[in-house]
């Protein structure tokens, strides 16, 4: 056992050139990678806390808005209803009016269509009752109505002589209207009748259907009427009366 | 029985004859040196380590770690002497089960110029940060009269460094030897992987001292506040 001496000086000269060997291609390319990846990896994750702070914001804003979206759909659906709301309302309104409108008109129109009828009615009951007793007295006492209808006017126009006078003044025709034409001899006897205090005066005999039963006599500016209204409106009370009561009904009801 | 291969001489070079040690480490330096270039000719940040660049990383950052255990403030210089002591140390040993090559560290001349590098450098790596004054008092510290004592204290320590490391793996060598004339076929095998598991301590152990005597020469100037992390930036800074 001994020591080389050269041997001694040879190995360290190799060890100081191992030294700088293994510096220049093993420490320093493992140290810098190394301190690379630590500079790098520091950087990414600055990189990820600025990207999580950034996030952080933008979760803070994106909370804030939907917040604010929240408050604005929720006044906004406040107001929706409140309007709505007011829609229904004047809707509403509008069709109270609407129908009360159309009940009026439909009262109206119930009242137009009562009246109509009434006067229907009263016309029919007044054309029946025309009949009725023309029926009545020509079966009873074999005369026609309408002749003694002209027998009654003739009458009548004897104490009127001076007002049909009067007031035919410069008349030259007199005009007798009645719903039925009237047979000839009681045409004759209106026609003599008239003429008789009303000299040169043209009769004129003409039938109206809307007319009542019964005759019209118009000179001039009068008019005279010996018609069944009279009696219609006396039997329309009478009905209307009953009507109204019901007792008529309820005794029709029992007594048959 | 040949106890060093210093007495071998391979070839002859103008007119100076070279030894198996030297040749020797040559390989060992070769091995050390390919393997590194290999392993860190295309390294670049952006790729991913490979499965080698990964060990050569954990046993770099080991030897770092290390290091920085024992003195937290020191340059990586200290580094680069330490790993290579380490490396260069353990690779000559785990060549020991290479049937026909024969260990530098065998050779009393490497352990010598082992320990005689360790040496030089404390004094080295003390006066490079004290300055030469600084380092100088280091002797006469705590006084003056230690002075003789601290002289033989660092010559025995390289001594110590030298024997140590040539001890252990010729003896592990020469073990070998003589059990594989004895029984050819198991023991000299559990021999080799004592001698393997030896060689690797023996590495560890020669590259702490010397990390050691290093640390004692340039601990003064460590400032106690300063911590590691800023050690190592400050170390990177000096690398650059």
């Amino acid at each position: 056992m001994s020591i080389d001496w050269v041997t001694v000086l040879a190995q360290i000269a190799n060890f100081l050139v191992l030294v700088w060997l293994l510096k220049r291609f093993l420490y320093k390319p493992i140290l810098k990678g190394i301190d690379s990846r630590e500079a790098e990896i520091a950087e990414r994750m600055g990189e990820a806390a600025r990207a999580q702070q950034k996030a952080a914001v933008a979760e803070a804003d994106f909370v804030a808005q939907r917040q604010q979206l929240q408050a604005d759909q929720a006044a906004l659906t406040e107001r929706v209803h409140e309007e709505a709301k007011q829609q229904r309302d004047a809707l509403l309104a509008e069709a109270r009016e609407k129908l009360a409108q159309e009940r009026q008109d439909t009262q109206a129109h119930l009242a137009r269509e009562r009246e109509r009828f009434t006067t229907e009615l009263y016309k029919a009951s007044a054309e029946t009752l025309y009949q009725l007793a023309g029926r009545a007295l020509h079966d009873l006492a074999d005369e026609r109505l309408e002749e003694h209808i002209a027998r009654h006017v003739v009458s009548r126009l004897a104490p009127l002589s001076d007002e049909l006078a009067a007031a035919a003044d410069n008349a030259e025709e007199a005009v007798v209207t009645t719903h039925a034409p009237l047979p000839e001899g009681a045409r004759q006897e209106v026609k003599a009748a008239l003429q008789a205090r009303l000299p040169g005066l043209t009769v004129r005999f003409a039938t109206d259907d809307d007319q009542s039963p019964g005759l019209v006599l118009r000179i001039g500016s009068i008019q005279l009427d010996w018609t069944v209204d009279t009696y219609t409106d006396e039997l329309v009370g009478l009905l209307e009366e009953r009507l109204t009561s019901g007792v008529s009904g309820r005794v029709n009801d029992h007594g048959g | 029985m040949q106890l060093t291969p210093d007495e071998t001489t391979v070839f002859t070079l103008w007119g100076l004859g070279i030894n198996e040690t030297v040749v020797n480490t040559w390989v060992v330096m070769a091995a050390l040196t390919v393997a590194s270039m290999l392993v860190t000719r295309k390294l670049r940040p952006d790729v991913p380590p490979n499965r080698w660049r990964t060990t050569l990383e954990v046993i770099v950052t080991g030897i770092q770690r290390q290091v920085e255990e024992i003195s937290p403030h020191s340059s990586r210089h200290v580094l680069y002497f330490s790993g290579t002591l380490f490396l260069f140390i353990a690779l000559s040993n785990l060549l020991l089960v290479v049937p026909g090559f024969s260990p530098p560290t065998a050779s009393l001349s490497t352990t010598a110029a082992l320990a005689l590098s360790v040496l030089i450098a404390v004094p080295l790596f003390g006066i490079s940060r004290q300055g030469i004054g600084g380092y100088l008092k280091t002797y006469i510290q705590p006084s003056i009269v230690m002075l003789p004592f601290n002289i033989i204290s660092e010559f025995s320590r390289g001594i110590s460094l030298a024997i140590r490391l040539y001890g252990n793996v010729m003896s592990g060598a020469v073990i070998a030897g003589i059990l594989l004339g004895l029984a050819p076929f198991f023991f000299p095998v559990v021999m080799d992987v004592l001698g393997l598991l030896t060689g690797l301590i023996q590495a560890y152990i020669f590259a702490i001292l010397a990390t050691v005597y290093i640390s004692s020469a340039t601990a003064v100037i460590n400032k106690p506040g300063q911590d590691l992390d800023s050690a190592r930036e400050h170390h990177k800074e000096q690398d650059r």
